[in-house]
């Protein structure tokens, strides 16, 4: 019963942080100098053309009263209208929103299969070369910037081996698949880095655990104490882990969408801030903070799922 | 322990499998595919000033006349000739057989309703260009009669720019507030799918009234913001073309056999602005010390790695108009510090308003700074973001700042009227300046009908603003475009227009 109710009331925490986080971005964006209609309207701009559109925009009125209009709209299902881009918010934002969201998981599938075969093979040659290898992947993983790490692959598979596309997000669903394999691999592979440094570290304490070494002495074998026993056990602290990490993931994209020109989420944020664009960039951090909350919400259920002894 | 090992082959093996259908390369004959630094935001002409959307939508719409290749000349385009009356207030065009790409044809009223439409409507940014029209009029189908305020000379090249593209009035009325995201048009081309800061795919107007053109079936235009990305796509054979190619990377390219950069003569020029209201700028002999001082040359060399043109007048290399021979400052640091002293100039100190992050700013202001301390002036290089540093150029919050301008029109009237007449809207390009002399000059060149005299007041105007330095002209630089060597004429009028209706790809 219990459990139902959490699943049931935790999305609700979603409309106080939405509207926080509505107010705040309002208030901020808004306070960063620079005028809209000026930047849009360039070195051609007559006062006459100005006053016209923040007037069409509403920008003239009260900030307090902007935010209102903003809230009933809301209601309405209405994210208002973009200034730079001429047309509805809505329509703008959710069709950015798959690129980023095909980004992020494919970044934490990848990440998370290459962390637990890392770590698995650390932990198991622990001490000797396998182990040091992999421990300095993971230290030099942390060091590269991600936008060098996507040029380097590039160059490598695109340009020289000719096995993916350079850039760009393809039109069916396989050809994006195709596409956004050398961009999650960029991703993951900074991720993986932080992800191995942590699992590696809590599979050889799980190993050496008393229960490990109990299990070992009645002859279960190690394949099994291994994936039965350690991985479960030390694998929840790399999930909330990587709950954590999804606010760094999701403004990590903006960088690595930048470079692959994967037409998301990010790439349309930063173009939005560049152009005082308020409302688009109100509604992506909107959108940005139901994924963190949902990510975050997906963990808890996931940490339940793995380990019983973790009450709700 | 093997498992993990055959756990990490399977993944390795996994991806590979993935990759194994190649790349798809090499664009179908009759495709034209372009990797562009900026996404457009509207197709609708009257509605934008922003290059990535005029250099996509020139392609959807065709204009009563239109400038030629070198943007010196005007061309007949739906309109198949015109007449002027003597006292230069009565234009009266005589329209070709044309059809919208929707099958509807082009006629008279469609003009007067997008020339109306463009002068009336409140938030169009070049609105003012079209304010010496006073009546619109269509006698009959094919011919259009438009009346001014006053005789215009620059009229006739207003109405070849993007801002005056032909409209299918029904279209346009039926679409209303969408007709930015589904144009119609009577151009070479038309728009067949928009994804979003992704791509948009052109096809040609099987309507298009020109025989023969254009000559490709279709285009696809691909957001690639990163310099980088661009110039790999190219080499990669993904794309045919890739526009902006960093100045730094356009040697490498040159020597590649497999490619051809295309530098076509721009309208650009990167400036200076001063302002002209913070003393002691608003003395003419500091002004020229401070120009005197700059080398122009060593600017050209690092910023644009010599591929621009040190700029000798305001207005733009081989442009209507442009003096070659406008005599510019020779870079003299001695004589320049000779002029602040005879000033009475001491410990000047100068804030210099750059964009953040820009590079080429940043390698200006390094240069300029280190030059401007051989004369004794301390430059404080202040970084803003770029909405930022424009709100300071707007609001006079600078000394020096630097800025760039590219023209909408081939005329010299507009960057005149903005750049020099002191008109107190625009003053100067906020920098203040202001001599009557050249505020009456550019009144009079406005109106003038005979283009000899006209040249003569232009030339006049550029060698007065030069010796005031209402600014510091910088360099004039070439539009950079690079494509695939079967890639033909993929090129660049000098306001920026890509003559796409002529290009192929063999």
């Amino acid at each position: 019963m219990y459990r139902f109710r959490f699943v049931l009331f935790r999305p609700l925490q979603l409309v106080p942080v939405l509207l926080g986080i509505s107010a705040i971005t309002f208030v901020l964006v808004r306070s960063i100098p620079g005028d809209p209609a000026r930047i849009l309207l360039g070195s051609r701009a007559t006062p006459e053309t100005i006053a016209q559109i923040r007037a069409q925009f509403g920008l003239d009125e009260p900030l307090w009263l902007q935010f209102v209009y903003f809230l009933k709209n809301l209601v309405h299902g209405d994210m208002g209208r973009s200034i730079l881009y001429k047309s509805e918010v809505l329509g703008i934002v959710t069709d950015r929103i798959e690129p980023t969201a095909v980004l992020v998981a494919g970044s934490v599938l990848l990440a998370v299969v290459f962390a637990v075969s890392l770590s698995a093979l650390a932990a198991t040659h622990k001490g000797r070369a396998t182990d040091h290898l992999v421990r300095m992947f993971s230290t030099a993983g942390l060091g590269f910037p991600a936008f060098w790490l996507g040029i380097m692959l590039m160059m490598v598979f695109s340009v020289r081996l000719e096995l993916f596309p350079v850039s760009g997000y393809g039109d069916t669903p396989l050809d994006r698949l195709h596409h956004m394999l050398l961009p999650c691999l960029t991703v993951a592979l900074a991720l993986s880095a932080v992800l191995t440094r942590n699992l590696r570290a809590s599979m050889i304490a799980q190993m050496a655990s008393d229960y490990a070494t109990a299990a070992r002495a009645r002859g279960l074998p190690d394949r099994a104490i291994f994936w039965r026993h350690v991985l479960p056990n030390s694998i929840v602290p790399t999930v909330n882990l990587l709950a954590i990490n999804i606010g760094w993931l999701i403004g990590g994209t903006v960088v690595i969408e930048s470079v692959f020109s994967i037409p998301g989420m990010g790439q349309l944020l930063v173009r939005a801030i560049f152009s005082r664009d308020y409302m688009v960039v109100q509604a992506v951090a909107m959108v940005f903070a139901c994924a963190s909350v949902l990510v975050n919400f997906a963990a808890d259920i996931a940490t339940v799922a793995i380990d019983p002894r973790v009450k709700l | 322990m093997k498992f993990a090992w055959k756990h990490a082959l399977l993944a390795a093996g996994l991806m590979l499998g993935l990759a194994g259908w190649g790349a798809d390369r090499a664009a179908a004959a009759g495709t034209l595919t372009i990797a562009r630094e900026q996404d457009s935001t509207t197709f609708d002409p009257a509605k934008t000033i922003l290059a990535p959307d005029i250099w996509v939508l020139t392609q959807f719409y065709s204009t009563l006349v239109r400038s030629d290749i070198t943007a010196t000349k005007i061309l007949p385009d739906l309109a198949e000739s015109w007449t002027i009356s003597p006292d230069g207030k009565t234009y009266t065009f005589k329209l070709r057989a044309a059809k919208f790409s929707d099958g509807s044809p082009v006629q008279a009223s469609d003009v007067v309703f997008s020339l109306k439409r463009v002068r009336d409507m409140k938030d169009a940014p070049l609105r003012a260009l079209f304010s010496p029209l006073d009546q619109a009029e269509a006698p009959d189908p094919a011919t259009v009669v438009l009346t001014l305020k006053t005789p215009s000379p620059p009229f006739l090249a207003t109405l070849a720019m993007f801002a005056a593209s032909i409209l299918p009035e029904k279209a346009v009325t039926a679409a209303g507030d969408k007709f930015g995201e589904q144009p119609v048009g009577s151009g070479a081309f038309v728009l067949r799918e928009w994804r979003r800061g992704d791509t948009v795919v052109l096809e040609r107007n099987p309507n298009f009234w020109e025989p023969g053109l254009p000559k490709l079936d279709r285009i696809e235009w691909k957001y690639v913001d990163n310099d980088n990305t661009r110039v790999l796509k190219l080499q990669a054979g993904e794309v045919d073309a890739a526009t902006f190619i960093p100045w730094n990377q356009i040697k490498q390219l040159q020597a590649d056999p497999k490619l051809n950069v295309q530098l076509d003569n721009s309208t650009r020029l990167d400036h200076i602005l001063i302002n002209h209201s913070h003393k002691p700028l608003d003395n003419k002999l500091v002004r020229q010390a401070l120009n005197t001082a700059i080398d122009q040359k060593a600017i050209v060399d690092v910023v644009t790695s010599g591929f621009g043109t040190v700029a000798n007048s305001f207005f733009p290399l081989n442009g209507v108009d442009y003096n070659p021979d406008n005599k510019n400052y020779a870079h003299d640091p001695a004589k320049a510090k000779a002029m602040l002293e005879q000033a009475g100039v001491k410990n000047l100190k100068l804030d210099f308003v750059i964009v953040a992050g820009d590079s080429s700013h940043e390698q200006i202001a390094v240069l300029v700074k280190d030059q401007l301390a051989k004369i004794g002036v301390e430059l404080n290089i202040v970084k803003l973001e770029a909405g930022q540093q424009w709100d300071a150029l707007v609001a006079g919050d600078y000394d020096l700042g630097i800025m760039w301008w590219l023209n909408d029109v081939s005329d010299p009237d507009e960057k005149a009227q903005f750049c020099v007449s002191g008109d107190p809207e625009n003053r100067s390009y906020y920098t203040n300046y202001n001599n009557p002399e050249v505020s009456v000059l550019v009144q009079k060149a406005a109106v003038e009908l005979d283009p000899a005299k006209r040249k003569e007041m232009y030339y006049k105007i550029q060698a007065i603003a030069k010796d005031d330095v209402h600014w510091i002209d910088l360099y004039y630089s070439p539009f950079r475009n690079a494509s695939r060597s079967n890639v033909k004429g993929f090129v660049q009028d000098p306001l920026g227009r890509y003559a796409l209706e002529t290009a192929s790809v063999e």
